[in-house]
């Protein structure tokens, strides 16, 4: 397990270290003039060449790369060019309301899925025409299915708000996590509570779709063969109920696929974070890019995308260390 | 089981509760509360830092400057200042004070409060500054009297006090008690201390900015007691949000295909602005460094069918190179749909495969224009790309000029509503806005001629410019384009200035029958 450990942690620091190359490299190839962008078209050209230097963008390229890395690798993202400032700390601004809309959609596809998938291997009519809805929404991009939500729940029946994180009147708990349903839970604010769960629910369900159908259609595969394996025959012999034998028996046995799929669906769910928080309004880091790339600000686009890159690759590292866990014959891999 | 089932009914409750908000339509419109979105969020609320257009109204409603544009109108009148005066030699200008105001923190306007102010904005020396680098001097000879000297005469020193972008009136809040070694930078990042009709009493980055009403404004009060700046990017939500009454107003990139189908409880009004659609040509590489092969694109310039079809009424043909309202008498256009003449022309081209750029803009009226142009252009026989570009990108263009767009698209509005504003920043050879490199050396001297020139003279100047850029063709005036804001029919008192472009001023309006 430990030697798993060490590869997947190597794996890790291999795949940031690609993610910040491959952001320096657009920044080089891009011809932007972020120093311009500051410092306004009324400015002669000695203020754009000294704001240029002052962000050391007037160096030559090797150079620029190696201060970049070592800032880079020391924690040190500098300052967004937009919002002034430290990159560090406007992640910190924006980290929770993604954090806390990505595990929610993480919660209800996993939910989708496995309910689904179970509905799936116990047969029935009902199941399939939930599969026929699902793979209908899912085939639909996302943006479509954001935009279809908030005109029927919205616009149409006004049960759900259209955008932002809570109703723009309360007063928000200054609580310690940032994200809204726990802090106000802490902070006993059933109102602010209601409104957070009542935003969240379009824009999770949205990011939800796609990852939850993946997960029932792999969980679902491999329920079918688990349940045909000798030791549920066994099972089946012995007298359990079918629904003992699934939950028990076939779920526990089925989920290594399914856990797999699952991290990697967590990766598309963090590209489909950008689209749904444009669309829905929600302050998180999707939002945060979106508006750094219409402002060509590298240092935020740098500081987003290591940022994502690495939950993408700390979720994929759990999952491994959890397959490990449920099967011993991976940790040898 | 029972403890799940309640449990599941609490959350479906809350929920419920929470969800309340979506149902009460109404409720913007009986409240006290003005809602505005913006697309994105604003850079900084602070007036020596800030030079973008989303935020504008942020500052304007916060802050005022010595001197501010009338009403609809590019009149300069006075803010702070009761009366100026500019001494014979155009070096001296001495501003008189309104009296007993004050600023949001208490303190009170004084002479020396601009004077910080002033000197601030010169020490944070960030793009705003330069409207301030020509002062040779500051004195304060009573609590109510400022004067400003020049090191020498700037035409356009009063539009830049009058300017969106122009000093504004910061007080000691910033100035002195949260200046901190950065000027109150930091400080003024979130918070505010201006004389205005409202206080920043909230800045929260991603969500809303909020605007509290300043019950002590020496002007007329507001009436709304409470703005509140909601962070929207999409268009398409803030147009349901308007529709359900979620939002008041949408003053900035409503699509103009979608002002025919609006409910009747929403109205459109277009107001004169001075944002110029222009059409940049890359005279630096082939085709278009031929002056035969530019002058072919005259023929293919077709505004009327730019106001009508992307437009769909939201902006007008222009008369020159100048917004109208920058420069009277100005040389006038001399486009002419003319499809024989543009195939000639591009015959001539040593390549037909062009690329057209436009910057990306949420109302895709550019988008709209840059089709309408392709269909002439290839009609024309040219091969033409078209590409959505961002902003900042444009600025890097002049560093690569063979490699950057033929052609591009975008929307301007000067500084200030003054010839020089205009002309420095897109004619002068290095302008900010001059992406293509376009160099006449003619220009820049009668540029820097007319900018301490006699006024006679230096108009003279100015459409003796005009006439070269327009000869030039490295740059095409596309239209007018006004300022639409789309509002709900209960809200009355819109008053805005064509040189604060996508901006209204928060204090008038008010719900009608209130």
């Amino acid at each position: 397990m430990i030697d798993l450990i060490g590869k997947r942690l190597v794996a890790l620091v291999a795949v940031l270290f690609g993610l910040a190359v491959i952001v320096f490299v657009l920044q080089a190839v891009i011809p932007s003039d972020p120093a311009r962008a500051m410092v306004g078209a009324s400015a002669s050209p000695e203020a754009v060449a000294a704001k240029a230097h002052e962000l050391g963008y007037d160096k030559p390229l090797p150079e620029r790369f190696t201060d970049y890395l070592g800032r880079t690798a020391s924690g040190d993202l500098q300052s967004s060019l937009r919002t002034r400032n430290a990159v560090t700390e406007d992640l910190r601004t924006f980290a929770p309301a993604t954090l806390e809309l990505a595990l929610s959609a993480s919660v209800l596809a996993v939910m989708i899925g496995v309910g689904l998938a179970l509905l799936l291997a116990a047969g029935g009519r009902s199941a399939r025409v939930l599969r026929l809805v699902l793979v209908a929404g899912a085939s639909v991009p996302g943006f479509l299915v954001a935009l279809l939500a908030i005109l029927v729940f919205y616009s149409g029946l006004h049960i759900l708000p259209a955008g932002g994180r809570v109703t723009d009147t309360l007063v928000l708990p200054d609580g310690p996590t940032g994200m809204l349903l726990f802090d106000a839970l802490v902070a006993g604010d059933p109102g602010v509570f209601g409104s957070a769960l009542a935003h969240l629910i379009l824009p999770a369900f949205t990011l939800a779709l796609v990852p939850a159908l993946a997960i029932a259609r792999t969980l679902a595969t491999t329920l079918q063969q688990t349940m045909r394996e000798d030791y549920v025959r066994t099972a089946r012999a012995k007298g359990l109920r079918e629904r003992v034998i699934l939950l028990r028996h076939g779920l526990r046995n089925s989920a290594g696929p399914a856990l797999t799929m699952g991290g990697l669906q967590f990766g598309l769910l963090l590209a489909g974070i950008v689209v749904v928080e444009q669309i829905f309004s929600w302050p998180g880091l999707g939002l945060y890019l979106n508006q750094s790339i219409a402002f060509s600000d590298f240092p935020a686009i740098t500081g987003t995308t290591l940022l994502l890159g690495t939950a993408y690759v700390v979720v994929n590292f759990c999952v491994d260390v959890a397959q490990a866990a449920a099967d011993p014959r991976i940790r040898t891999v | 089981m029972t403890r799940w089932i309640s449990a599941v009914a609490v959350a479906v409750a809350v929920t419920l509760a929470g969800c309340g908000s979506t149902e009460k339509k109404s409720t913007s419109a009986t409240s006290d509360v003005l809602r505005i979105p913006y697309l994105a969020d604003m850079s900084v609320p602070d007036p020596d830092v800030f030079y973008d257009v989303e935020g504008n109204s942020v500052i304007l409603n916060q802050y005022e400057g010595l001197l501010k544009y009338a009403d609809n109108s590019t009149k300069i009148v006075g803010a702070l200042a009761d009366s100026w005066t500019v001494s014979p030699d155009r070096l001296t200008y001495t501003f008189k004070l309104h009296p007993g105001v004050k600023f949001h923190s208490g303190a009170p306007l004084t002479s020396k409060s601009v004077k910080a102010a002033f000197e601030r904005r010169l020490d944070v020396d960030n793009a705003p500054a330069y409207m301030l680098k020509p002062v040779k001097s500051m004195s304060t000879p009573d609590d109510l009297t400022f004067v400003v000297t020049l090191k020498s005469p700037v035409n356009p020193f009063e539009a830049y006090m009058a300017s969106s972008w122009g000093p504004k009136i910061i007080g000691p809040d910033a100035i002195k008690t949260h200046a901190g070694k950065d000027f109150g930078q930091k400080w003024l990042a979130t918070h505010g201390d201006g004389t205005g009709p409202y206080k920043l009493t909230g800045f929260e980055r991603g969500r809303q900015y909020t605007l509290t009403r300043n019950d002590d404004y020496w002007g007329t009060k507001a009436n709304f007691k409470t703005v509140l700046i909601k962070i929207t990017p999409d268009i398409g939500t803030q147009r349901l949000q308007l529709q359900n009454g979620d939002l008041d107003a949408v003053v900035k990139s409503f699509p103009a295909s979608e002002l025919e189908t609006l409910p009747d409880d929403v109205v459109v009004q277009k107001k004169d602005s001075n944002l110029r659609l222009l059409l940049y040509v890359n005279p630096n590489k082939a085709p278009f460094d031929d002056p035969a092969v530019r002058a072919g694109l005259r023929a293919t310039i077709d505004v009327d069918q730019y106001a009508a079809e992307a437009y769909a009424g939201t902006a007008t043909k222009s008369v020159g190179a100048y917004p109208e309202a920058l420069l009277a008498d100005q040389p006038t256009l001399p486009y002419k749909v003319d499809d024989a003449a543009a195939k000639a022309a591009a015959a001539r081209a040593s390549t037909k495969k062009i690329t057209l750029a436009y910057t990306a803009d949420e109302s895709g009226v550019q988008r709209r224009v840059g089709e309408l142009l392709q269909a002439k252009l290839k009609t024309a026989g040219y091969d033409v790309t078209l590409r959505e570009v961002q902003l900042p990108d444009t600025y890097g263009y002049v560093k690569h000029l063979k490699t950057a767009p033929d052609l591009m698209l975008q929307t301007n509005t000067p500084d200030a509503a003054h010839p020089d504003t205009w002309a420095r920043i897109v004619y002068y050879s290095t302008g900010g806005l001059n992406f293509f490199g376009y160099n006449d050396k003619q220009v820049d001297s009668k540029l820097d001629a007319a900018l301490d020139a006699p006024e006679a003279e230096a108009t003279k100047l100015y459409q003796e410019v005009g006439r070269r850029v327009i000869d030039s063709d490295a740059f095409f005036f596309l239209g007018n384009v006004k300022d639409v804001f789309v509002l709900r029919d209960d809200l009355e008192g819109v008053t805005s200035t064509p040189e604060y472009p996508w901006t209204i001023w928060y204090a008038p309006l008010k719900r009608a029958g209130t």
